[in-house]
């Protein structure tokens, strides 16, 4: 028993000495756990710690602002706030966003459309929820950001076009970043230039975003602000543009649908670009709303199209000053005499009319010109063939972009006879309509207002530039003899100051002297066989058979400064829809630019802006 | 006086004002940016705990072997009243409400059952059935009421400290491998009834990185936070996973983290120490108790320790899986502090009792 108690005892030191070292040694591994994951694995470990806290913020730069070239600012920027939501920050997307759109008052649509975004977003970049938005609308949300993790509200500017409709094509506006654009490193809420002059000097105005090193906690909360690059902010950008005349256009054209192009003769700078109906920019908001959008793509008038560059038309009239310049190169006879207009020429057995029925006798170029007479360029366009009126054309800018930077651009129309592949037979009758600008020719507005500006120069076909300042750029230096130009000048003066001009009454008496050209373009081919009946029934047409109105000419005759094209779609007549809207613009210059102390007076006045 | 303050243990006495001191300033580092209300109640916890460590150096281990019964038994039906009146909190019911105080009747089970097979044992050795069966039934009836909660940390620990217990009472060792192998064919049975949620901690313990923002989250934070202390830490109050929130339940089950991080493999290593020399400490006294019921006092309360600390730090370096046990003597709360002093407390009757006398020599009755 007392053997049987010892070997008790001894046994119970022998196993609580091993539970001894058992204990130790188990403390002992897990000793060894620690330094491995201390000493051994600690760089790795410290960087997983440094990266779970610092937090690489961007700062978005200021897009820089877009003026006139009188200082009025045409795109700027309002302080505004945005609402941001990074999504591996929030616990629950779903519940943030829901309460969002409880204190903002957001549509179910809206919602949905925001989830589409989140995910397919990027999780650690900031998505934007809403921008443009006023103190009192996000202050709900600013208060409970503590309760809505991931979200941010941050100050800042959201793009403002103060004249909304009226430069929206020649400006553009912005949206958001699409997936093409963050390849070229442009983050998500940023916003990127569309269309027009927002699009293409896009790397100007934009500069480059910067970043902060934030140290965060685990809620993603920012507790302080260690390292920041600055962002480097868009570049002004002032314009040729002058605001003030664009609106005086604006106000000619009045609802009509068409377009309004002002140029420098001398450097190509574009001194107006209106197309009309124009879109409110100032509605685009976080990316547009569709239905906004669906209007304006189901808008028979087209208000997303520029006319000015977008839309090729037939030059009508206005073509003739090209045909007389062919005929001039080309040395044709006609040029040097004269023709009887009885009022229609037979070809075959069809009949092609002269706008005035009753003719316009013995009729030479100048005359045709001033009073433009179809007949005689039917007869013209029939000597010279199409071949020699496309290739003076071609000379002319006819045909291919003007190259202006804010495109896309239609490069209009000029027929090519006998040239490539799908050649078709090309009739007589074809090359005499063409010769008065109906038929297979068409072109822009902006081509029409180079064109003029091209006889006013000199021959000197200019590309047209959009920013104040940049160097002149000669597309070509047309071979034209002076006195041929000088023809064609002095017929384009008679077409305002002749009593029998068909534009003088328009712009017979302003303060420069204009020189033009007017056009009437028809659109239904019909109308020209049976005109009586037609004329007859004008007012009853229906308006989108009516016919377009082309002016195009330059001013002053004397020392000319500036070309122009003006062209209302389904306006009516050239000389009376179209002369008077030119009437405005050259009013206009001549009002704002007497001389170059007066210019110097109204750079000082820049911050008063024209009304909108 | 004097001569009774002379029994004291001194060691022991040390490594606990070090383990307070160690703890007093963790938890400050762990809490204070959230006010350190936290920090004061815990300060009161530690008055309190005091005062009752002191209380207990005053029972008699023959007054204590006489509460292990009323003890056991109280504790037992506590568990059982559980599934009709308790509480359920984050899942599993657990808690009774006691008017000022919710306990976990499971947390006071632990302390019973090592009491009741200190008991048990004192007077017999584990060698034969007749002693053996019984003690295995102690341990796995109220083991069987918790793992319903569930709870299954706790019935581990509860069974862990019941086996080492009958391993120091001398069960031969033939027995010990035939429990093992028990042990092994039950595991798939137990996992095959164990809650989804246990299911996943043992999971995202085996691939922390499947889940990185679930389950497995809360360890690959704490791993962060204690391989970015390095050797020598980021400096008090200066843990960046801790400052900023990186870390869950930082001043409770994951405090650990806290200290790895600002007090680098120093400190770290030095909580493993003054731990290992509480373990070996109370281990010693027990082999030096006078008593074999003051013997097998010390070595339960010492297996309890040992499991804590080992299942907690493993759990928080990522070697265990996720079960939500304290740190002793550094996680705040007041509950398992003051039941863990008033455990020393006893360790240190022991040692006053034990002083200047020899070791047992054989099993007999703790009330003689």
């Amino acid at each position: 028993m007392i053997a049987n108690s010892l070997e008790i005892r001894s046994r119970f030191t022998r196993r609580t000495r091993l539970l001894q070292w058992a204990a130790v040694l188990l403390l002992l591994l897990l000793f060894v756990r620690l330094a491995d994951l201390q000493w051994l694995q600690h760089e790795g470990f410290l960087l997983q710690a440094e990266r779970n806290r610092i937090n690489v913020v961007p700062v978005l730069p200021t897009r820089g602002d877009i003026i006139d070239r009188n200082g009025f600012g045409v795109a700027v920027n309002h302080i505004s706030y945005r609402l941001t939501l990074i999504p591996e920050r929030a616990e629950n997307i779903a519940a943030v966003l829901g309460r969002v759109q409880q204190l903002m008052h957001w549509s179910d649509g809206r919602l949905k459309s925001l989830q589409k975004r989140i995910a397919h977003g990027r999780r650690d970049r900031p998505v934007l929820l809403a921008d443009k938005l006023e103190w009192l609308d996000v202050a709900p949300v600013a208060a409970r950001l503590h309760q809505l993790p991931g979200l941010d509200v941050q100050a800042g500017t959201h793009r403002f076009y103060p004249y909304g409709a009226l430069t929206s094509h020649l400006i553009g506006y912005l949206s958001l970043a699409r997936r093409e654009d963050l390849q070229h490193g442009v983050l998500s809420s940023e916003k990127v230039g569309r269309r027009g002059v927002e699009r293409s000097f896009e790397s100007q105005l934009h500069g480059h975003p910067g970043s902060q090193y934030e140290e965060v906690d685990a809620h993603g909360r920012r507790i302080s602000v260690f390292k920041r690059t600055p962002p480097r902010m868009g570049e002004r950008l002032q314009l040729s543009l002058d605001v003030g005349l664009q609106q005086a256009a604006s106000q000619a054209l009045g609802k009509r649908t068409g377009a309004v192009v002002v140029i420098d003769v001398n450097n190509g700078e574009v001194l107006a670009l209106l197309s009309k109906p124009g879109f409110e920019p100032n509605r685009f908001i976080t990316g547009l709303e569709t239905e906004q959008w669906q209007t304006w793509v189901n808008d028979k008038r087209h208000p997303l199209i520029n006319r000015a560059i977008q839309a090729a038309y037939p030059p009508a009239s206005t073509f003739k000053l090209l045909v007389a310049l062919a005929g001039e190169a080309k040395q044709s006879p006609l040029i040097y005499g004269a023709t009887q207009c009885s009022g229609f020429v037979k070809v075959g057995d069809r009949k092609l009319r002269c706008w005035k029925r009753r003719g316009h006798g013995h009729i030479d170029l100048h005359r045709a010109l001033v009073e433009s007479c179809d007949v005689y360029f039917y007869e013209l366009g029939d000597q010279l063939g199409m071949q020699a009126i496309s290739e003076v054309a071609q000379q002319w800018g006819f045909g291919q972009p003007t190259g202006i930077k804010i495109g896309p651009e239609s490069s209009g129309t000029i027929p090519k006879v006998g040239h490539g592949q799908g050649a078709r037979r090309w009739f007589r009758g074809e090359t005499m309509i063409t010769a008065i600008g109906q038929g297979a020719v068409t072109a822009t507005p902006l081509q029409m207002a180079r064109f003029a500006a091209a006889i006013a120069n000199g021959g000197k076909l200019l590309k047209p530039h959009l920013r104040l300042g940049d160097a002149v750029e000669v597309e070509r230096q047309i071979s034209v003899q002076p006195e041929h130009l000088a023809i064609v000048r002095k017929a384009m003066r008679d077409v305002v100051a002749s009593v029998h001009g068909t534009a003088h009454r328009a712009m017979g008496r302003l303060a420069w002297t204009s020189a033009g050209k007017t056009g009437t373009a028809q659109v239904v081919a019909e109308a020209q066989d049976d005109d009586k009946r037609a004329k007859g029934k004008r007012k009853k047409i229906a308006k989108q058979h009516r016919d377009h109105a082309w002016f195009i000419g330059y001013a002053p005759y004397e020392k000319p400064r500036i070309a122009f094209a003006v062209f209302v779609e389904n306006g009516g007549h050239g000389g009376s829809v179209a002369g008077p809207i030119a009437a405005a613009v050259v009013r206009y210059m001549a009002n704002h630019s007497k001389t170059d102390s007066e210019d110097k007076s109204l750079h000082k006045q820049k911050s008063a802006r024209p009304g909108t | 006086m004097i001569e009774r303050l002379r029994r004291l243990d001194a060691l022991l006495l040390l490594v606990i004002v070090s383990l307070a001191v160690l703890g007093m300033f963790t938890l400050y580092a762990a809490v204070h940016q959230g006010g350190i209300q936290l920090w004061q109640h815990q300060m009161v916890y530690w008055g309190l705990g005091i005062g009752v460590f002191t209380v207990t150096c005053l029972i008699p281990l023959r007054v204590l072997a006489l509460l292990s019964w009323p003890a056991y038994l109280s504790a037992l039906l506590a568990l059982l009243l559980v599934p009709l009146i308790g509480e359920v909190q984050m899942g599993a019911r657990r808690w009774l409400d006691l008017g000022m105080i919710n306990f976990q009747p499971s947390e006071l089970m632990k302390w019973a059952l090592m009491l009741l097979l200190a008991h048990w044992f004192a007077s017999r050795d584990a060698a034969s059935l007749k002693s053996l069966v019984p003690a295995m039934v102690f341990a796995l009836l109220p083991a069987a009421l918790i793992v319903l909660e569930p709870d299954l940390g706790t019935t581990l620990l509860l069974l862990f400290s019941a086996i080492v217990m009958i391993f120091s009472a001398g069960v031969p060792w033939r027995w010990v491998v035939y429990g093992g192998l028990a042990g092994l064919i039950s595991m798939p049975v137990l996992w095959h009834n164990m809650h989804t949620y246990q299911k996943q901690r043992v999971l995202s313990f085996l691939h922390p990185e499947a889940d990185p923002l679930g389950a497995g989250y809360h360890v690959i934070q704490s791993n962060i936070a204690i391989g970015s202390g390095g050797l020598f830490g980021k400096g008090y109050l200066h843990g960046t996973q801790a400052r900023l929130h990186f870390l869950p339940e930082q001043h409770t089950d994951f405090i650990f983290a806290v200290l790895a991080e600002e007090g680098g493999l120093i400190a770290s290593g030095l909580l493993l120490l003054l731990y290992a020399l509480l373990i070996s400490r109370i281990i010693n006294i027990g082999l030096h108790a006078a008593t074999r019921f003051g013997a097998m006092l010390c070595i339960g309360i010492a297996a309890i320790f040992t499991l804590y600390i080992l299942i907690n730090i493993g759990m928080v370096s990522g070697v265990m899986p996720v079960v939500g046990v304290p740190l002793p003597f550094i996680s705040y709360g007041g509950s398992a502090l003051i039941t863990m002093l008033a455990a020393l407390g006893m360790v240190m009757r022991v040692a006053i009792e034990s002083r200047d006398k020899l070791p047992w020599q054989r099993p007999g009755s703790p009330f003689a």
